[in-house]
């Protein structure tokens, strides 16, 4: 076991080809995934061309490299503009961009950069632990707590909208629930609120809603108010000892970091979870097991670093299923599985048996390409970190343009180009007003697949799934939530202890 | 021009005789496609067997039409709706044609207003496989044969994917002509459904071979009838009922295993491109490098060119009144 483990490190970092691969690899997956729009599901599409005619463990290396990096660089447009590229990435936009604005950019980006750098490989190192335990474990998450889950990760909603707030949190989460049932109907087939518009019969494109409801009004008040996005002037700004308080952050919260990471990786490795809960669930679990909740919203630094250890942790987790049982557990590892068949690798249980060196190969590529998408990215950052202290006016026509082919390549649907014009008059709306965005994102996101899951739940067990082991711990702790929230909303003698999320 | 049919009576004996009588036609329409490009549109996104599939194919048609340059382009959504719609909707000029799920023969005959394609109309190109259904049953399940299915006392749970599907439509037609004792669950995509068999939460399901035989290797499962296919390791189900309405019904979903991973494009494609499109298609699946890719990707292979699948096509769209009226219940949406 160790001598396979290390004998497959050797021969990764030992074979030039391969590392060569595996830079431009993690250079191609940065690029891509700084566009807003373009995740990692379509970045291995794209590579999949590429790979016909590789030899199988450079293919391999190759692609998962780039589908694990994509994330990673996903978080700089979330944190400088507040455009978040998919549904994950949006949670890190909640304290990011405020960081931002307080001409704390370089901060928040060491944090964020360290924190998905070791959810990665923590999420690897999960990946490697759970080998032999994960037939069990895979095996006892069903529909029934899929839908708790789901029910749980929409319960935190009464903690990203607290205080004054909770009504205007609670109508903008149940827009977004009432939003995902567009589409068609799981239970009956029928397309609801779609009528002829077929583009509609599979939802509303997350991405579409995502960058109407984040990216677009952030622009717009840019432009309307001047200036540049940081508050504060380019000589307080960017510092290398800023970026490295940053980086430190991540050793200062370590036990948050770890928790959030195992909980990504374990929320990937579930089929039929969605990878945005893991990113959420983080989220919210850091929100409410903080001493001082009030600060989130405004610029927290465990903000930033909860979603992206999950959201990086996750893609350890999401490989397990995929090459073991064939089954993706995730979008992008669904394409990455069409791509490995290609290359010849039959996943399935003999990859245990027969394959284990490539096995350790790819968990080791996580691992080494992680480490070299951080150290690109630190170094990077300085210029990108700049961009910050332009003028918005020069700045906001570019981010549109991109915005808008991020939205037509997600899905190449012509039509949500109109979905994005709707909802960003709405989302500028909110945000003039001043209520809580996130909610919505929570309850789009989360929204379908509680719809699905208790719906398979009912026609396989009826009522009696709620008595299922496993679903009355998730019930308990949704209840624990709940009373919680209550509990901190209305203590007597201290109003308004909750914060005020206002991205 | 001797040259020119020696080279093609090496490949595909089925389609000597119209190459033979056609040559120059084709030359003619296989010189249109120099230097065009031509669109291969994918109903589902990148990444699945049809993706797969077709990217395959994209590449090999290019090889044997000179000058033509293929992109895939995937259009996926509605179940295959606007991949298949858009292909009838565009120009019939042999620039755009593409592969969909055969099962939207369900909803056309059922008249799906969502439908704005004619199946029996379409300029068939040709097919890749032939992927019969089976009928798999989980090792837990102790069920060891059909009969046994037949006059199980329990309901037994079977998988199925979302509704509306072509495999809830085919599993709930098959299930109630054959008056079995199935309770469908449906909403399990991709590969959830093993993962379901695996937890126990359901007993069986009608699917594809191709996508079970693995899974039945491993010893999750068994399959005990199959409905079209040439293997005989399996009983058919065809001979396993006497009712005639039943036949109808399995019939049906034999034809439709007979043209899995087709190519086709919008109606009136002019004669010599479409004869060209389908020389070129010929010489694609029956590639030696070809077979062999496709058999390192696991993707069966039984083509199967034109008029060949044109005829099954219409065969299966021309149904008694019976079995639209229960094609339409089975669809019927409350």
């Amino acid at each position: 076991m160790i001598e396979t483990m290390f004998g497959a490190l050797f021969s990764l970092v030992s074979t030039p080809h391969i590392m060569g691969l595996m830079l431009i690899a993690v250079v191609c997956g940065l690029l891509v995934g700084v566009m807003p729009g373009i995740g990692g599901k379509l970045s291995i599409a794209m590579a999949i061309p590429f790979v016909y005619g590789m030899d199988m463990v450079a293919g391999a290396v190759f692609l998962l490299t780039l589908h694990a990096v994509n994330g990673t660089s996903g978080q700089i447009s979330s944190i400088m503009f507040g455009i978040p590229g998919d549904g994950d990435d949006a949670a890190t936009t909640l304290d990011g961009y405020p960081l931002a604005k307080q001409g704390q950019a370089a901060r928040a980006l060491g944090a964020s950069i360290t924190a998905s750098g070791v959810g990665g490989i923590i999420g690897a190192v999960v990946f490697a632990i759970m080998i032999p335990v994960l037939e069990p474990v895979i095996l006892m998450f069903s529909p029934a707590e899929f839908f708790l889950i789901a029910l749980l990760g929409i319960s935190f909603i009464a903690f990203l909208a607290s205080g004054s707030k909770i009504v205007k949190g609670l109508i903008v989460g149940f827009y977004g629930l009432m939003l995902s049932t567009i589409g068609m109907d799981p239970i009956t087939g029928t397309p609801r609120y779609a009528g002829d518009m077929l583009f509609l019969w599979d939802g509303v494109s997350l991405v579409t809603a995502v960058l109407a409801m984040f990216a677009v009004p952030e622009m717009l008040s840019l432009a309307t108010k001047g200036g540049s996005i940081s508050a504060v002037s380019m000589d307080r700004g960017f510092s290398y000892r800023q970026l490295l308080s940053g980086v430190a952050e991540v050793p200062r919260h370590w036990w948050l970091v770890i928790r959030t990471s195992v909980i990504g990786a374990v929320i990937g490795m579930i089929p039929g979870l969605g990878g945005s809960t893991a990113a959420w669930l983080c989220y919210g679990h850091a929100v409410q097991s903080s001493k001082t909740p009030e600060r989130f919203g405004k610029g927290a630094i465990e903000g930033v670093i909860a979603p992206e250890t999950a959201s990086n942790g996750k893609e350890g987790g999401s490989l397990l299923p995929t090459l073991f049982f064939g089954i993706p557990g995730s979008s992008g590892m669904a394409v990455l599985l069409g791509a490995f068949l290609i290359l010849g690798i039959q996943p399935g249980a003999t990859m245990v048996t027969k394959h284990l060196d490539l096995v350790w190969t790819l968990i080791w590529a996580l691992v080494v390409g992680n480490l070299i998408a951080v150290g690109i990215l630190l170094v990077s950052c300085r210029w990108i970190a700049v961009l910050t202290f332009v003028n918005g006016r020069m700045l906001v026509p570019f981010i549109l343009i991109f915005v808008t082919i991020g939205c037509f390549v997600s899905d190449v649907q012509w039509q949500n180009l109109v979905v994005l014009v709707l909802f960003s008059a709405i989302g500028y709306g909110f945000q003039r007003a001043g209520w809580p965005r996130s909610p919505f994102v929570i309850g789009l996101v989360l929204g379908g697949q509680a719809e699905a899951s208790l719906h398979q739940a009912l026609q396989l067990w009826g009522y009696s799934f709620f008595l299922r082991p496993l679903s009355l711990v998730l019930i308990s702790m949704i209840v624990g939530l709940m009373v919680y929230a209550f509990y901190r909303n209305f203590r007597p003698g201290k109003p308004h202890a909750g914060m005020e999320v206002n991205t | 021009m001797s040259m020119h049919i020696l080279h093609k009576v090496i490949f595909g004996a089925a389609t000597i005789a119209a190459m033979a009588a056609t040559p120059t036609f084709a030359q003619e329409g296989a010189e249109f496609f120099n230097g065009k490009t031509v669109n291969y549109i994918v109903a589902t996104a990148p990444g699945g067997g049809y993706d797969t599939n077709a990217r395959l194919v994209a590449e090999f048609m290019q090889k044997y039409l000179p000058g033509s340059t293929f992109v895939v382009q995937n259009m996926p959504g509605a179940g295959h709706l606007i991949g298949a719609n858009y292909v009838y909707a565009s120009e019939p000029d042999g620039l755009t044609f593409g592969t969909f799920n055969t099962g939207l023969i369900y909803g056309q005959l059922a008249g799906d207003p969502a439908i704005k394609f004619d199946l029996g109309n379409m300029s068939w190109i040709g097919k890749v496989a032939s992927d019969p259904r089976v009928i798999v049953v989980t090792k837990d399940s102790g069920i060891e044969s059909f009969e046994q299915l037949k006059n199980s006392k329990e309901p037994v749970k079977f998988a199925s994917a979302g509704v509306g599907s072509a495999s809830t439509v085919e599993t709930t037609m098959l299930v109630k002509a054959l008056g079995l004792p199935v309770e469908i669950v449906s909403g399990y995509n991709g590969g959830d459904d093993q993962l379901a068999m695996r937890r126990g939460e359901v007993q069986g399901i009608i699917a594809s071979r191709s996508s079970f035989q693995e899974f039945v290797n491993e010893g999750n499962a068994k399959i005990i009838a199959q409905i079209g296919g040439s293997e005989s390791d399996v009983p058919q189900l065809s001979s396993m009922t006497d009712d005639a309405e039943a036949q109808k019904v399995i019939a049906l979903v034999a034809s439709q295993s007979n043209i899995s991973r087709l190519s086709a494009g919008p109606a009136g494609i002019p004669e010599d491109r479409l004869q060209a499109l389908r020389d070129a298609y010929t010489k694609a699946t029956t590639d030696p490098a070809f077979l062999e890719k496709a058999k390192s990707l696991g993707l069966p292979v039984d083509p199967k060119v034109g008029d060949d699948v044109a005829t099954v096509v219409k065969a299966a769209l021309n149904q008694s009144p019976e079995i639209v009226t229960f094609l339409q219940e089975t669809l019927k949406k409350d």
